[in-house]
């Protein structure tokens, strides 16, 4: 089943909290919806669900338009982060819900309907605790449970907000993988939202990044992650030292550097920033090619990296991070203080002012 | 071992003294002044106190206390619900004040509420002047001891049901709508099993402090014998006659089924809880 969403608005007491979103996702995919605390991402996918009407705009499933049709008969699955499960009642009864409460003439037997939350159980590898309430599970097992619940009633379309959002980072990582693994599996299109940039990456397919009510790009992990549309997707998909330079004859000079300017920047005259990722630094002694000069202010060895810290000349907390693996550093290490020029191995510029 | 586990100490200390002091209290509170009723009872002998408890004026005004004390907690527990629902639920002006005058049957004088619903009730009152054409009336009948309660009731309702209502999270029904329930569906199959215990303790709450309400219910009722006598009016007229045996029969009477029904009610509840555990 695919999403096509198209011009949806949404508004929150005078926040404009969806401007103009047009998003397409086919049919089996899983999407993250990644994006800061207050980027709409979460209002987006209640949209998708039917949990929310947008002001303006629509949703279509497979091209028919669903945007006034209510959540009971919009065929979603929804997983909310704080579970939702019914306390009351065992988790069989949790996972059988959707089909026991289908009028009588749809509404499977009893002996069908317990075959398939049993099968369910054995998808989210909780058989043993089917006789259990929610209150006697861990966080993860309540999480498999909210999503075996919503997989039973078939749908089109699996939808979780900040599916991992409260558990600790062990059961995170392999919820990760799990769920991963499980969308292989049953291939349902699939949309989850985080803030994690890390969780999206690793999980999905596609990566929606959002900001203010906005689709910054969408792209695989690899393609946001390398070819950074924005300036913020840039700065949100990892840590970015920020050099500043200027547009000049169609090129972005910074220090020493000429670079080619983004295809959609005004391409006279201005100024330019460009991004250096930690690890996409060099360390030279030579000034040609350098983007900055500094000195070494720090080198801290973490694990399996080394992270140095440059001081550049002439700015103030002008601390650029560089990060290399720790064979490469020991090749040639550096002393505290030492004089040395940055240069950049993959630089991306945009105009400035535009994120 | 034996001796092992009876020495074994609690991580929360102080069980002995608090427990002590527990029992004290409550024989000083409770049960000393009513085992004295218990006692001052006896004095009528076994066939004196049947034949008292089992006046037929007497029997009229349980029937008139416990059927009216019943049904005004039913009612209660109906609105009493849907009052928490709308403060709990939504957010409008006047909400707080609402909120605020929830309480009011709990802090104002009870004679004071018996006069105002009387005026207001009355053939030639407020609404009483209303009601009258249509057949209705409500003051000096055992429609009017049903009001008193229902007002003197209400809160009970309301404060018990209402913490549990906020607990219960908006996505739990939003959950049980995109698995496809109906309206309907999720109020029975998800909100009221959450709900009941409170609601139950509502009712008790209110159900017992129905069966204790004078002061309001006097001043409406009316007190016609076989009509509209409630018992504890009985129990203070037998007190001005100097009959205290007699008093005190019915007040043990009366002690013994509210026991019984509160009991009956605390079972229910004790059911309802440990069969989700």
């Amino acid at each position: 089943m695919s999403i096509i969403i198209e011009n949806v608005n949404k508004h929150f007491s005078g926040f404009h909290a969806l401007q103009d979103v047009n998003l397409t996702i086919p049919t089996g995919e899983l999407v993250a919806l990644l994006g800061p605390s207050g980027c709409g991402k979460t209002s987006l996918l209640r949209i998708i669900a039917g949990l929310e009407q947008p002001d303006s705009g629509s949703i279509r499933f497979n091209g028919e338009d669903t945007t006034r049709r209510h959540v009971r008969e919009r065929g979603v699955g929804f997983v909310f982060q704080p579970y939702a499960l019914f306390h009351h009642m065992t988790v069989f009864d949790n996972v059988a819900f959707g089909l026991t409460v289908r009028p009588r003439a749809e509404r499977p037997s009893r002996g069908e309907i317990a075959d398939r939350v049993h099968d369910l159980l054995k998808l989210v590898q909780l058989e043993f605790v089917a006789d259990r309430y929610p209150s006697q599970l861990s966080g993860g097992q309540r999480q498999r449970i909210a999503l075996a619940r919503a997989l039973a009633v078939e749908p089109k379309v699996l939808l979780l907000d900040e599916p991992f959002g409260a558990l600790d980072a062990n059961v995170r990582k392999d919820l990760r993988r799990w769920l991963r693994r499980l969308h292989d599996e049953i291939h349902v299109t699939s949309v989850f939202v985080t803030h994690d940039q890390e969780e999206a990456m690793e999980v999905s397919s596609r990566v929606v990044v959002m900001s203010k009510g906005r689709v910054e790009q969408v792209g695989t992990p690899d393609e946001v992650y390398g070819a950074p549309a924005t300036e913020f997707v840039s700065r949100f998909l990892g840590s970015v030292n920020l050099f500043k330079g200027r547009i000049h004859d169609g090129w972005a000079h910074i220090g020493d550097v000429r670079a080619p300017l983004p295809h959609d920047a005004d391409t006279q005259a201005g100024a330019a920033v460009a991004h250096l990722r930690p690890h996409e630094v060099s360390i030279a002694d030579s000034p040609e090619g350098a983007i900055a000069a500094g000195c070494v202010r720090g080198i801290l060895s973490i694990g399996p990296m080394v992270r140095i810290e440059i001081e550049r000349d002439g700015e103030e907390n002008g601390l650029v991070e560089v990060e290399m693996v720790r064979e490469r550093y020991l090749r040639s290490p550096l002393a505290l203080g030492q004089k040395v020029f940055i240069k950049p191995r993959n630089l991306r510029v945009f105009a400035s002012g535009a994120g | 071992m034996a001796t092992l586990a009876l020495r074994r100490r609690s991580v929360i200390p102080g069980f002995g003294i608090t427990i002590g002091f527990t029992l004290l209290y409550l024989s000083l509170i409770i049960l000393i002044p009513l085992s004295a009723t218990f006692i001052k009872s006896t004095q009528l002998g076994w066939g004196g106190f049947w034949t008292t408890v089992t006046a037929p004026r007497v029997v009229a005004s349980y029937k008139l206390s416990f059927g009216a004390s019943f049904l005004a907690a039913a009612i209660n527990l109906v609105f009493g619900m849907l009052v928490a629902w709308v403060l709990v639920r939504y957010r409008f002006p006047g909400r707080r004040l609402i909120d605020a005058l929830v309480d009011l049957p709990f802090a104002l004088p009870t004679a004071v509420a018996g006069i105002a619903l009387t005026a207001i009730y009355a053939p030639n009152g407020w609404l009483g002047q209303y009601l009258e054409p249509l057949g209705i009336k409500v003051a000096f009948t055992p429609t009017g001891v049903l009001v008193a309660l229902i007002f003197i009731g209400l809160p009970f309702v309301v404060r018990t049901v209402q913490p549990v209502l906020q607990e219960l999270k908006p996505e739990l029904e939003e959950a049980a709508a995109s698995l496809g329930a109906s309206r309907r569906q999720t109020i029975f199959r998800v909100l009221m099993p959450s709900l009941w215990p409170a609601l139950l303790t509502g009712f008790a709450l209110a159900f017992a402090r129905a069966l204790g309400e004078y002061g309001s219910v006097i001043f409406i009722a009316g007190n016609m014998p076989m009509v509209s006598e409630i018992t504890p009016l009985l129990i203070i007229t037998k007190l001005e006659q100097y009959d205290y045996a007699g008093a005190t029969a019915i007040a043990v009477a009366m002690l013994v089924i509210s026991f019984l029904l509160l009991l009956i009610i605390n079972l229910l509840q004790w059911w309802g809880r440990h069969r989700h555990q």
